[in-house]
């Protein structure tokens, strides 16, 4: 196993869930956007549902998933964060391997917002009455307009955390001259200093089985089945 | 800052504060025009939305629901072109999702409330037919014929902080 991890120069440090809902996200986000801000409703409800989808998934790979998945392993208490963050100034600091303590917060913020987005959605009303979320039935037309307002100005407050999580990538790999990207595309990593004796550990415990991920799947796919459908069976 | 520095920055806050309020001073006509307006559409936009909900709960209440509902909407969209005189558009003062647009291109606008006043028409009738495959459809055709309007004379919801 050492002398295996010696030959290569990367460490694997994202696994192919995490990437592949990384970004589905961002895609799903960008599609919503659109589709939103052109009164696409018909098609912003298929993507908002595919957003809920990949969160859904996100959440409960981060119970399931491998090491740096883990909502265990990247949050951490505040003395950790202040820790981190009086370093952040440093440019000779070594790599975390996965999230660092300052950017758990913003990711636990983004997909909490995500989330809170997409709930208030479900319960939006659109002006015409004709494509409102699937559990408007729940609310009156007017209590229904007030969440699509509601869903609108989250929204906008969740465009601002990315916004803030872009502007720490770019932080990153202009000050301390970490390439955060690649890591997310490929998932692998350069090996620094401060990994030196701890590679072995650190690494990402190995493929995950599939029948994990499917059983997700399949969860989250009744989730938003049932949600879709506004619990009518 | 030397005086009349500092009474130019007051004079300059003062301006900005009265014309913040500028709009206060709508007409009442436009107000009362503008808010029954707002309330009408509001109407016919829960009733289309009532009948949508039957269609999603798949028990579709026919009497006590979808028919008073429709009879709403095929009511209401009879005074529909009344609703939109000159003059009660943003300039009016007031805060209305209106666009200048609808008297810009008043051609368009009527058609576009005639082809609506048809819809209604029509869902009317299925709702009285009782039939949940017409229905599913005439509520779709609805919509878009509302949607159709809204897209092009009404502002996007994210303009205003909320609908009143």
């Amino acid at each position: 196993m050492e002398s295996a991890l010696a030959d290569t120069t990367d460490l694997r440090v994202w696994d192919l869930p995490v990437r592949a809902m990384h970004w589905l996200l961002v895609i799903g986000i960008g599609v919503c956007w659109w589709t939103g801000l052109h009164n696409e409703l018909e098609y912003h409800l298929y993507s908002g549902c595919a957003v809920l989808w990949i969160v859904l998934m996100r959440l409960y790979w981060g119970v399931v998933g491998s090491s740096t998945a883990r909502f265990v392993n990247f949050v951490r208490g505040p003395k950790a964060i202040l820790d981190y963050a009086s370093t952040l100034h440093r440019r000779d600091t070594p790599r975390s391997h996965g999230h660092n303590a300052l950017g758990a917060i913003s990711i636990v913020f983004m997909m909490g917002l995500v989330l809170a987005v997409v709930i208030l959605g479900l319960f939006a009303v659109d002006v015409d009455g004709l494509y409102s979320g699937p559990l408007s039935s729940y609310v009156t037309f007017k209590q229904g307009r007030d969440l699509a307002h509601l869903h609108y100005h989250w929204f906008n407050i969740l465009l601002w955390v990315i916004a803030l999580h872009l502007t720490a990538v770019i932080f990153h790999f202009i000050y301390k001259r970490q390439n955060l990207i690649g890591p997310m595309i490929h998932g692998k990593r350069p090996v620094d200093a401060g990994d030196i004796g701890e590679t072995a550990e650190t690494e990402i415990g190995g493929a995950r089985p599939l029948w994990r991920f499917v059983i997700g799947a399949v969860l989250a796919t009744a989730i938003v089945y049932a949600v879709s459908i506004g619990f009518y069976f | 800052m030397s005086a009349s520095g500092f009474r130019c920055v007051a004079i300059a806050v003062c301006v900005a504060f009265g014309l913040a309020f500028w709009r206060a001073a709508a007409d009442p006509a436009a107000v009362a025009q503008i808010k029954s307006r707002q309330d009408k559409l509001r109407d016919m936009g829960g009733a289309l939305k009532a009948i949508n909900d039957e269609l999603k709960k798949r028990r579709i209440d026919w009497d006590n629901t979808v028919m008073p509902n429709a009879q709403t909407i095929k009511d209401r969209s009879g005074y529909l072109l009344n609703w939109f005189p000159r003059g009660s558009g943003p300039e009016s003062g007031v805060k209305t999702y209106a666009l200048p647009a609808i008297w810009q291109n008043d051609d368009d606008f009527v058609t576009l409330g005639k082809l609506a006043q048809v819809e209604a028409a029509k869902l009317n009738q299925v709702a009285l037919s009782k039939d949940a495959n017409a229905l599913k459809a005439e509520v779709e055709a609805m919509g878009k014929a509302c949607k159709a309007c809204h897209d092009s004379y009404r502002s996007p919801d994210y303009t205003k902080e909320n609908d009143n």
